[in-house]
């Protein structure tokens, strides 16, 4: 049985496919404007590398804040379920998810894959990918290299300001102070860190925990994370497909 | 979708009526009293004949008017009421007419941010402030609110001129009762499965529960009895769910909307405008002051402490609603109901009843992101 699934996500687009159980190929890409064409886009590529032909999937699932946009979805799960049997396929003895995309922070609890409780941060930037984007544009660094950059400092700025606004002109000041690049880059990511662990904690999550989402492909935040856990994270080989991945495993039934 | 319950129909008909009633009986002299309140006791102010009508907000676009002279990070509920008093008041046309329909009103001190908030009032309003013992297990405390009500009887002889004499306050009592006793046949109902009646036809109800006049409320509850007895709801494909926590005022019902577009159906609500208006009697063969000042302090309001009551009052509902979660509501900015959360939560826990704590405020900017998080919860308890 071939099975799709969809996380169409507010920043980036993951489509996954599987054949009886497994997985046969992923894609990533950034969304447009519109879901539905983000989606189909992704979604044909993906058949086409894969060599499937659409007519020879029996369901597709779609997740993520744009699912209802997804008019060939034969089914909307919401992302919370998704990501806990994306990241239970992939990691079965896992109790807890966080999961950094690029608009909001998840802390979801599992077991045996099935989601337990969860929080979610999505009102404002604070705790998301967008905090490190905007500040990382104000530090003139990529963000892809803004991890790296922060394992390089042995004395972490001081970034008092979670507001992603307040941060960033933070960061200008810091820069006039003379601060080192690494020491405020690794000032961001303790104080994205910080804000998601008192998700985590109130959680009550202490062990067995993946990371996921775009974030979790920053090195230095899976360092921080480490560091105030005291636990080696459960990092998927592609964190940003756990949504899709569950999705297409929900649509196989 | 099944029809719509014609009886709804017969509240939004006697609100008409009652605009139009209080108009009226204001013009023949009767005192109308405006409350913000559960506290405030509807049998005291009509033993006195006067008449009452709710004053809560629940309208977004009076609170602009009122962050003017309030600060921003105060609950929604007082913004928006305060904001309705100043429009009202200065010739402003944002808000319907309930304001002008009073003569005075009568606050409570309840939590902080309405107590501060009342003490802005007289400049547009004349006032009076109910206190309340906010430790309300002990006998100092019942002996303190009862001078309190009385003290309260006196101004409202005051302000109306009738005395209010023993037979009349307990006529009041067993009339207040009756309509507790209809509400409880209403909810009664609702722990059927599937329930004859959605949550947000309910919450369309409570609302009006303190601005019809009992007559017309007792009736309106009657006919929907009797047409949800005859009711064949369709089979319920979502989970049941109960809400817990602040309440809806007019003009809210976003959050009860949200849950039952998801799928759910609410099944009973632990608030202001769910079961905390009627759960309690008042005990009728008792001296009525007495009986008053002990019916009122039970009601488990988050500005008693500490509020052990309310706790095991939603781990019973939940119980006997036989609900599947709990969606836990607190306004924006309400530390009460919000800080609470953390001790219901444990206590759900234990029982093994999933809660969502759900934090918002009048403004439909929030009503995407309360949707996922609906979906997600609604997933996990089905």
């Amino acid at each position: 049985m071939i099975t799709a699934g969809i996380d169409a996500g507010a920043a980036t687009t993951k489509a996954v496919l599987m054949r009886d159980r497994e997985i046969v190929g992923y894609r990533i890409s950034g969304t447009a404007f519109d879901f539905l064409t983000s989606a189909e886009k992704i979604y044909d590529e993906l058949l086409l590398a894969s060599d499937i032909d659409r007519n020879d999937v029996e369901k597709v699932y779609a997740t993520g804040y744009g699912r209802n946009s997804i008019s060939f979805a034969d089914r909307g799960i919401s992302e919370i379920t998704a990501h806990a049997k994306g990241v239970y396929f992939l990691f079965p003895e896992v109790r807890g998810i966080i999961d950094v995309g690029g608009q909001d922070s998840k802390i979801i609890v599992v077991a045996d894959g099935k989601v337990t409780d969860f929080l979610m941060n999505d009102k404002c930037a604070a705790g998301t990918g967008k905090f490190l984007e905007y500040t990382a544009k104000a530090l003139e660094v990529p963000i892809d290299d803004l991890g790296t950059l922060a394992l390089a400092s042995s004395h972490p700025a001081g970034i008092t300001s979670m507001c992603t606004v307040f941060a960033e002109s933070e960061v200008i000041s810091l820069r006039a102070r003379g601060i080192a690049k690494e020491d405020i880059a690794a000032g961001l990511i303790a104080g994205v860190a910080q804000r998601i662990m008192v998700m985590a904690k109130r959680m009550a999550l202490t062990d067995h925990i993946a990371f996921v989402g775009g974030v979790a492909k920053n090195a230095g935040m899976k360092v921080a994370f480490e560091k105030e856990l005291g636990i080696t994270l459960f990092v998927p080989f592609e964190p940003q497909i756990t949504g899709a991945l569950g999705a297409a495993i929900s649509a196989h039934g | 979708m099944q029809p719509p319950l014609k009886s709804l129909d017969y509240f939004q008909k006697s609100y008409d009526i009652r605009v139009g009633q209080l108009k009226e009986k204001r013009v023949r002299g009767t005192k109308i009293i405006g409350t913000f309140c559960l506290f405030v006791p509807d049998e005291i102010i009509f033993a006195a004949g006067a008449d009452r009508l709710v004053l809560c907000g629940g309208r977004t676009d009076t609170i602009a008017r009122a962050e003017q002279s309030l600060p921003r990070n105060i609950c929604p509920l007082i913004k928006s009421s305060f904001g309705a008093v100043v429009d009202a008041c200065c010739g402003g046309n944002l808000s319907c007419a309930h304001v002008q329909l009073v003569d005075v009103v009568v606050a409570e001190a309840t939590c902080d941010g309405k107590k501060k908030m009342y003490e802005l009032l007289p400049e547009y309003l004349p006032t009076y402030v109910l206190d309340l013992p906010q430790k309300p297990g002990s006998p100092e405390a019942i002996t303190y609110f009862l001078s309190e009500l009385r003290k309260f009887g006196t101004y409202l002889e005051d302000l109306t001129g009738n005395a209010i004499n023993e037979e009349q306050l307990k006529k009041e009592i067993n009339s207040s009762n009756e309509t507790r006793r209809l509400l409880h046949r209403l909810f009664d109902m609702r722990r059927c499965d599937p329930p004859p009646i959605t949550g947000s036809e309910v919450l369309q109800v409570m609302q009006k529960q303190f601005f019809l006049s009992p007559d017309q409320f007792r009736e309106g509850i009657r006919q929907l009895c009797e047409e949800m007895e005859h009711r064949i709801p369709p089979a319920r494909s979502g989970p049941r769910i109960m809400i817990s926590g602040c309440p809806m005022s007019a003009g809210n019902t976003k959050i009860s909307d949200i849950v039952e577009k998801k799928g759910a159906v609410i099944v009973v609500e632990e608030s202001c405008t769910g079961t905390r208006s009627f759960w309690d009697l008042v005990e009728e063969d008792k001296e009525p002051w007495t009986a008053l000042a002990e019916r009122y302090l039970r009601i488990p309001c988050a500005c008693m402490t500490p509020n052990d009551q309310r706790i095991s009052h939603i781990v019973d509902l939940a119980r006997r609603y036989h609900v599947d979660g709990i969606v836990y509501y607190t306004l924006q900015f309400c530390h009460g109901y919000n800080i609470e959360r953390l001790r219901v939560q444990k206590a759900l826990k234990k029982e093994k009843i999933p809660l969502l704590a759900i934090e918002s405020d009048y403004g439909d900017s929030d009503v995407e992101q309360i949707g996922i998080r609906i979906d997600a919860f609604l997933e996990m308890v089905s």
